[in-house]
């Protein structure tokens, strides 16, 4: 007799999305903010999503890429919130990426 | 006969107590109720309130107050006083009206616990005529906001604040849960009388109705003095219970002073705070809430509980250096989600509003002054669409208030950081470390769900601003704008303006 094949979870990557609140802060701003985004969105995404409550509003816009930081980590901007590994209520930075003066 | 002397029958009156005889003490006095803990029973025997009352005293006195108190308002009631006032100040009084008309009904329900349940009978006595003077407070309080509803239908959240979910309203009522109603009477008597109202309320309440006069608000100076003199004497409860605990207990009650300071200071700088810093008009403000903090909450706050045996709280650098950060940056959060707020916030942001704010607040500018640039270049650009928000706040899982208390790093930068603690399975943020210690310590306590706890759980639908909106009870009607977007954006009309919204 054979033993049924044991159910396997899917991998983030074929899931449907999943939604994903965070609570952000964008740079100098005054307040942590919630921001919903889902595992699939990507860093770069994700910076926009935090951006988009900020930018503009109530940092001053600069012209420079934003980078996502998590965990004391800086994560690539092409990089999933599932396989950074970020989880709902889990808190990230969002700061501008200012190339360092030579 | 001849009558008695007053002191050969007040002993007896003020403290009667009596043996059980078909019930044991414990039925009576629940420990859970009652919260001797290591306090041996006998020891309540010797509590002992400084001033004392008699009943007929305390009518005669209070009727005569409620005399005076309602015969100013009639009077003024005719006159155009109210339409003369200022936006910010009036604000102020609309954030007074509806933030505490039922605290003080908390009150009363903490004043009858207190006098049913407390283990001398000279406290229940007290507590008798705090519980008369709350009621009285509830009812002048509520009776004097009502008056303006046709005027200004926000006065009609003197009654509603604390029956919506507003985030405000959550707030307090998680605040005033905790320290008026969900304890025993112990607890209920070092957080209510000590803490609060000789801490705070009490010494607040004078420059209350010292700023009401300056800004010509007789009714509302006439009504505040009038509670405040209630105050100063219940309030006294809280000094002979703490005496009694510290010679048994001294673990608890610091612990249990410290938290009721620390959730009465994060409530003082969301309203009290900015009240003073920037919705009294510049040229009536007297003090900074700094200056009125050190001058008369700290200093007496901290020879208080040095007399008593107790030291400064654990939180102490902290909760200093939030004087300078806390309620400027809470400020900006009301301004903000001004539409979820039941009065009118004033950025108060001019030129020289700010040059006030500087000399009272060195580092003002650095924290906050770039924020509010942004936004004034976006009122001036006529974006101010940009300057409303799209989100919620995350909101502390301790007060409940926005997370937004800014730190100094080492290279002097000024950064929110996020201040979390994982437990049972879950992530929760705080706006403070004290917030974080005081949930660690009373995490088994039932707390009440954040208003992001809520909308996550799917309570708040649809999930968008105007779902939010409904669910906190925030009608268009009522919901909070700028009195005047002009009056602080006209100094910088005209100059250069990158990096706004687009």
């Amino acid at each position: 007799m054979t033993a049924e094949p044991e159910a396997r979870e899917l991998g983030a990557e074929d899931r449907a999305p999943e939604l994903v609140p965070l609570n952000a802060i964008f740079a100098t701003d005054f307040v942590q903010i919630l921001v919903p985004v889902t595992t699939v969105n990507t860093m770069a995404e994700v910076a926009a999503a935090v951006a988009h409550h900020v930018e503009g509003k109530r940092v001053r816009a600069l012209p420079y890429d934003k980078v996502v930081i998590f965990d004391g980590q800086r994560m690539p901007a092409d990089m999933t919130v599932a396989a950074a590994g970020i989880n709902p209520l889990d808190h990230v930075t969002v700061e501008y990426d200012i190339p360092e003066q030579s | 006969m001849a009558l008695l002397k007053r002191e050969e029958w007040q002993g007896f009156v003020r403290d009667v107590d009596w043996s059980y005889r078909y019930v044991d003490d414990e039925a009576v006095y629940p420990e859970w109720m009652s919260g001797t803990g290591k306090v041996p029973r006998e020891a309540w025997a010797s509590w002992e309130e400084s001033y004392k009352v008699s009943y007929p005293e305390y009518v005669a006195t209070q009727r005569e107050k409620e005399a005076a108190a309602y015969a100013v308002k009639a009077a003024l009631q005719r006159s155009a006083t109210f339409d003369q006032l200022d936006q910010g100040w009036k604000s102020a009084t609309k954030m007074h009206f509806g933030g505490v008309a039922l605290v003080e009904y908390a009150g009363v329900l903490a004043e009858l616990k207190m006098a049913r349940f407390g283990l001398a009978g000279a406290w229940r006595n007290m507590a008798a005529f705090g519980t008369l003077d709350e009621l009285r407070h509830a009812a002048i309080t509520t009776f004097f906001g009502h008056e303006f509803v046709g005027k200004d239908p926000q006065y009609d959240w003197t009654q509603k604040t604390f029956h919506t979910n507003d985030w405000v309203a959550i707030s307090l009522r998680n605040l005033f849960d905790s320290m008026f109603i969900a304890n025993n009477v112990v607890d209920v008597a070092l957080q209510l009388p000590l803490v609060f109202e000789t801490g705070f309320t009490n010494l607040q309440f004078v420059a209350l109705a010292a700023d009401a006069l300056e800004s010509g608000d007789v009714n509302f100076a006439n009504m505040i003095s009038s509670i405040q003199t209630d105050e100063a004497r219940h309030s006294q409860q809280g000094g002979p219970t703490l005496e009694i605990l510290v010679e048994h207990d001294p673990v608890r009650a610091q612990w249990v002073v410290d938290k009721a300071f620390w959730g009465s200071a994060r409530a003082f700088s969301a309203l009290t705070g900015p009240a003073m810093d920037y919705y009294t008009p510049l040229e009536h403000r007297k003090q900074s809430y700094r200056e009125f903090m050190e001058e008369w909450i700290i200093d007496q706050f901290v020879h208080t509980i040095e007399d008593y045996g107790l030291k400064k709280p654990w939180y102490w650098d902290e909760f200093m250096r939030g004087l300078d950060i806390w309620h400027h940056a809470l400020h900006m959060g009301l301004w903000f989600w001004r539409p979820t707020l039941w009065w009118r916030p004033k950025a108060g942001v001019s030129k020289d509003e700010r040059t006030w704010l500087a000399e009272k607040y060195p580092n003002w500018e650095k924290v906050f002054g770039d924020k509010w640039d942004v936004i004034i270049d976006n009122v001036n650009a006529n974006k101010v669409e940009a300057t409303l928000p799209e989100t919620l706040p995350w909101l502390c899982s301790t007060c409940h208030l926005p997370a937004c208390n800014a730190t100094q790093s080492r290279d002097g930068t000024w950064r929110v950081r996020d201040i979390k603690l994982s437990y049972d399975g879950r992530t929760y943020h705080f706006c403070s470390n004290g917030c974080r210690q005081i949930f660690w310590k009373d995490r088994d306590n039932v707390n009440h769900e954040t208003l992001i706890d809520r909308f996550l759980a799917g309570q708040i639908q649809p999930m968008d601003v105007g779902g939010i909106l409904g669910y906190m009870g925030l009608t268009p009607d009522v919901m909070g704008d700028d009195p005047d977007y002009e009056a602080w954006t006209k100094d910088y009309v005209g100059r250069a303006a990158a990096g706004t919204a687009s």
